[in-house]
This record gives structure tokens, C-alpha cells and sequence, in this order.
């Protein structure tokens, strides 16, 4: 990188003008204040850059309503597909491991739910391979702002939604499915599972992209945990094998995404024998998850050394 | 012939450079495999039989799919799409060989590369894990050589056609969500077609994306036998024909519209 490269088009530095940023002159929009005193690691400025980084993301995807619009629809039926599966399958077969479709349904919408979200969340962390073999990773890190928030803020695709819409559509079909008696700790459950579902996938997708400082290829074997994981989530854990089932509980813990917070709101009985009080800690585990993941990628980060081009 | 030869030799060499995207690939496909397999297991229980498919069926069904997604290329095959996009297609196109059969010919390279690399491994874990066996017939195997080298030939047909598509659409992401949903749902990839509804089950089999999927899975696991076994191969052969052919109708109108610019 030689370095012209880094210095903005035009004049340097550039004349004062009232519309400089957002007027196409070639520079960014400019940030807010607080952000020039930002210090790595701080939670605020950090959160105030994600937004601001997200935002300008979003206008700039809203300018192409048309192709927004097909390919958010696209999302959403790509992965309705697997529900109408679900769907065909229990047209032949009465029930699995004594679930309804309806109870699958609520597995899946819930699972589809947290993973569409986290999907949305965290495009950057999926696109790091990209940015370490260009070597734009070393502009996130001469920033005054903190590696995660930038790389986190670094590919928010809202097309996602469609599979975000999904996931809600999948889980309201399933509400109106199965009679459920809902109370105030039911609700509680149900919305505390898709926020711990969120930071869960959000935190193998972050694991996954700590790997890549090391192996510099996107190893793909990450989408074992993401859409792998998705897909595992949406059928009751007692059809896996133990290991599977073990290794998704202890190593990822999958299983408190949605099979553990079902069984409490469809007050269904588990055969496996976890403890009922589990049913409740998807938060906790949540938050664990994600400090484990964080502290991976604190260690990818200090360990990364570029690719020397 | 020699050059088309030559051809094939560049597009199994050219996917086989990605050694550790196939072998990642291939682990993606495997693990997919036995979620799929625990689900039949599961299912299977409450019956013993559907739609002709018994659990060994579905268990062998599911790693077949798993890895025919990349032999057939079911999700994403866009090169033709990235050379319109580049204007590497006009140098293509004035290249003493036919434009259609030239890829064609790579693809069938790549097939057989995808074949070793991302169909064989899940089966034989398949194998392992979960006991299911191949075919002892030998009528089958010979069957299902030609099954599948249609099978590619359809899944190419399709596939050139959805390229040619960015003649007139650029931003082909559209195209390629909706032709993914399609050409999952009904070339019986998730679900064998003999579980569908009735009805439905015969309108979908008559529809070229079941001469990709799931006739060549039928032929393997022997559920047509002498004329329906024919007539399966003769459905696949009438789809290759019509897609390549429908494919060269949409080129034409497509050199019509290509300008190229300098020179």
C-alpha cells in the first residue's frame, strides 16, 4: 500500500465548505464529535460509530429500492423452503420424538428467528477473510475506535430481513398452532430466548471469524456452527446422538437457543433429563458465550500480522 | 472432439485447484447429512414405510443429496455470468469452438472433480455411520452412469440459461435466490418426491428439476425397474435437449443485444 493510496481524492487538506460529507465530493459523512476523543475499547463511542457506520450502510442499500426488495423476498422464501418441508414431511409422519408440527414449528421459527437476526448483525465478521487477504484490516486497526465494534458495523446487508421476516412468520404460525398458556414468565422466556439465540449465533460467528487470523481463509467448516447450527436447532434435541447432543450443549451450547426455552413455554417434559432450572439460563449462557468469543478474537486480534501486500 | 476434451481436462483441473474449499465443503455437506439422517431416524419411528421409502431408503437419500448439490452445482454456478460482467465474454464468444458446448465440456470436468471430491466422501461416511449400502444390482450401476451425465447435462441446460440471464439483468442475485428456491424444492432435494402429496408428486416429477435430483436418486436406490426405469432416463434425455436447446435460442437473442465497446 503506498501512500497515496490512504490519502482522500482532491485537495489535502480539503477546503471548508458547508455540504462536505454526503455530497459527493468524495468524503465521508462526518462523525459525530464524540467520536474524534473515541478510545479503544470504550462501550459508548464504539456503540456511536456502530450506529452511525450502520446507518450510512442502510440509506446506501435503500437507493436501489427495486433489487432491495426482490432480493429481501428471495431471503425469505429461500429459507421458507425448509418449512414447507417441514410441512410435507409431517403430512406423512404424525409427530418426532413426540413433537407436533407445531411444536417444530415453534423450534424453528424461534431458531430462524435468532439466527436471522444475528445473520443480519454480523455480515462483517463473516466477510474478515476478505478483508485480511486486502489487507483493509489494517485500516480498522490505525483507527482511534475498537477492531469489533468497526468489523461488526462492517457488512450490514438489510436484504436479511426477508429471513428475519421468516423467522417471525414461522414462530406466529406456530403460536396459532399449539395452544399455549401464555403468562408473564412464558413472554419473558420467549423474548429473553431470541435475544440469548442472537448473542449465541452471534458469538460463533465471531469465534469463526478470530479462526481466520490464523488461517486467513474463511474456514468454511464456520458454517457448520451458523447454518449448521440453524438447522440442528429446529428439531427437538432428542433425536440427535449423544454426541452431538453433548457436544452442542457443553462445547456450543446450541441446545439453550430454542430447545431448552420451548420445553418451558410448551411445558413439554424432556426425556434427556437436564435440569428444569436450564430452561432459564439461556441469557446467562448467553453472556458466557460471548465473553469466551470475545476474548478469541481479542487473541486473533494481537496475534494478526497481515498478509504483507 | 479433442478440443472439447482439452476443455473438460480445464474445468476438473480448475475446481480441483480449490483443494481445502472442497474438502471444507465436503465436511459442510457430510455434517448437513447427519441432521438430516437423525430427523429420518427420528421419523421413521412412528412409521415404517412411505411412498415406497423405507428408513434405509431416506438414510441413503439423504447422503446422495447431500452430495449431489455440488456435482450438479444446485446452488451457485455463476462463471458465465462473471465473464459478462467482466466483458470476458466477448473474447469467449469469437473463440473457434462452440460457445455453448465449450462450457458444457468444462462443466462436465468440473462435475467429475465435484463428483470424487464432494459426492463420494459423505456417502462412504454415510456408509459408516449409519450402514447404508450401495446398490448390488449391476443393472443399477449401469443405469446410473447415464442418469447422472444427464443429470448434469439438465442441471447445465438450466444453469446456462440463468447466466445468459445477466445480458439483460446485471445484478443477478434476484435470479439466483429465486432459481435456488426452485430448483431446492422441486428437484426433490429435501424431501424424496415419493413422500409429496399426491397430486403434486407427478406434476413435480414431469418438471426438469427432477431429472437433476431425484431420478438419478431413484435409479440408485433401484425404485424404477425396466420401463419406468426407461422412461425415467428417456425424461431426463428429452429435458437435457430441451434446456440445451432453449439455452442457444436465449444466446442468440443475447449476441443480438451485446454491444461491445473499443476494441
Amino acid at each position: 500500500m503506498s501512500l497515496r493510496d490512504w490519502r482522500p481524492r482532491g485537495p489535502y487538506p480539503p477546503a471548508p465548505s458547508p455540504v462536505r460529507g454526503g455530497g459527493g465530493d468524495g468524503w465521508p459523512a462526518p462523525l459525530p464529535r464524540a467520536l474524534g476523543r473515541g478510545v479503544p475499547g470504550r462501550v459508548l463511542p464504539d456503540f456511536t460509530l456502530y450506529a452511525a457506520l450502520v446507518r450510512a450502510q442502510v440509506s446506501a442499500q435503500l437507493q436501489y429500492r427495486g433489487s432491495f426488495v426482490v432480493q429481501a423476498v428471495g431471503q425469505f422464501l429461500a429459507t421458507f423452503v425448509d418449512f414447507i418441508t417441514l410441512v410435507f414431511l409431517f403430512q406423512r409422519f404424525p409427530s418426532i420424538a413426540g413433537w407436533t408440527l407445531g411444536e417444530v414449528a415453534f423450534l424453528y421459527g424461534l431458531g430462524g428467528l435468532a439466527f436471522g437476526i444475528s445473520d443480519l448483525l454480523c455480515g462483517g465478521f463473516d466477510g474478515l477473510s476478505k478483508m485480511i487477504r486486502l489487507g483493509t484490516f489494517d485500516r480498522v486497526l490505525t483507527r482511534p475506535v475498537g477492531t469489533f465494534a468497526q468489523v461488526l458495523a462492517g457488512d450490514v446487508q438489510i436484504r436479511r430481513l426477508g429471513r428475519i421476516v421468516q423467522g417471525m412468520v414461522t414462530l406466529g404460525l406456530a403460536v396459532s398452532w399449539v395452544e399455549v398458556a401464555w403468562t408473564a414468565p412464558k413472554v419473558a422466556v420467549l423474548v429473553s430466548a431470541v435475544v440469548a439465540g442472537v448473542v449465541i449465533f452471534t458469538a460463533i460467528w465471531v469465534i469463526g471469524a478470530a479462526i481466520t487470523f490464523w488461517t486467513v481463509e474463511t474456514s468454511e467448516v464456520t458454517n457448520v456452527f451458523t447454518y449448521g447450527g440453524e438447522a440442528l436447532v429446529s428439531y427437538p434435541m432428542p433425536i440427535y446422538a449423544e454426541g452431538l447432543r453433548r457436544f452442542f450443549t457443553f462445547v456450543v451450547p446450541l441446545v439453550f437457543v430454542s430447545y431448552l426455552p420451548a420445553l418451558y413455554i410448551l411445558e413439554k417434559a424432556d426425556p434427556l433429563g437436564l435440569p428444569p432450572v436450564l430452561q432459564l439460563c439461556s441469557p446467562i449462557v448467553a453472556v458466557v458465550f460471548l465473553l469466551v468469543a470475545r476474548f478469541c478474537w481479542a487473541l486473533g486480534v494481537r496475534h494478526y500480522q497481515g498478509t504483507g501486500s | 472432439m479433442r478440443l472439447y476434451w482439452e476443455l473438460a481436462r480445464y474445468g476438473f483441473r480448475r475446481t480441483a485447484i480449490y483443494r481445502s474449499a472442497a474438502l471444507s465443503g465436503a465436511i459442510t455437506n457430510t455434517f448437513f447429512g447427519f441432521l438430516r439422517a437423525y430427523t429420518f431416524i427420528a421419523l421413521f419411528q412412528t412409521r415404517g414405510e412411505v411412498g415406497g421409502y423405507v428408513l434405509a431408503d431416506a438414510l441413503a437419500f439423504t447422503f446422495i443429496t447431500q452430495g449431489m448439490a455440488a456435482l450438479i452445482a444446485l446452488w451457485a454456478w455463476w462463471p458465465i455470468a462473471e465473464t459478462v460482467q467482466t466483458g470476458q465474454v466477448a473474447s469467449d464468444l469469437s473463440r473457434p469452438y462452440d460457445y455453448q458446448f465449450a462450457w458444457l465440456a468444462q462443466d462436465y470436468g468440473r462435475a467429475l472433480f465435484q463428483l470424487v471430491a464432494r459426492s463420494v466422501p459423505p456417502f462412504v461416511v454415510g456408509m459408516i455411520a449409519f450402514g447404508i449400502t450401495v446398490p448390488t444390482d449391476p443393472l443399477i450401476w449401469l443405469a446410473i452412469i447415464p442418469s447422472i451425465v444427464l443429470a448434469v447435462a439438465v442441471s447445465f441446460g438450466w444453469r446456462f440459461i440463468l447466466n445468459l440471464t445477466t445480458f439483460w439483468w446485471i445484478d443477478q442475485r434476484g435470479i439466483a435466490n429465486t432459481s435456488m428456491l426452485v430448483a431446492t424444492l422441486f428437484s426433490g432435494f429435501l424431501v424424496p418426491l415419493a413422500m409429496w402429496p399426491d397430486g403434486v408428486r407427478e406434476v413435480v416429477y414431469a418438471l426438469p428439476f427432477a431429472s437433476m435430483v431425484a431420478i438419478p436418486i431413484d435409479v440408485f436406490l433401484g425404485k424404477l425397474q425396466g420401463v419406468d426405469l426407461v422412461a425415467a432416463l428417456a425424461l431426463q434425455a428429452f429435458w437435457a435437449v430441451v434446456l440445451l436447446a432453449l439455452g442457444r435460442l436465449v444466446l442468440s437473442a443475447a449476441l443480438h443485444k451485446l454491444v461491445v465497446q473499443g476494441g
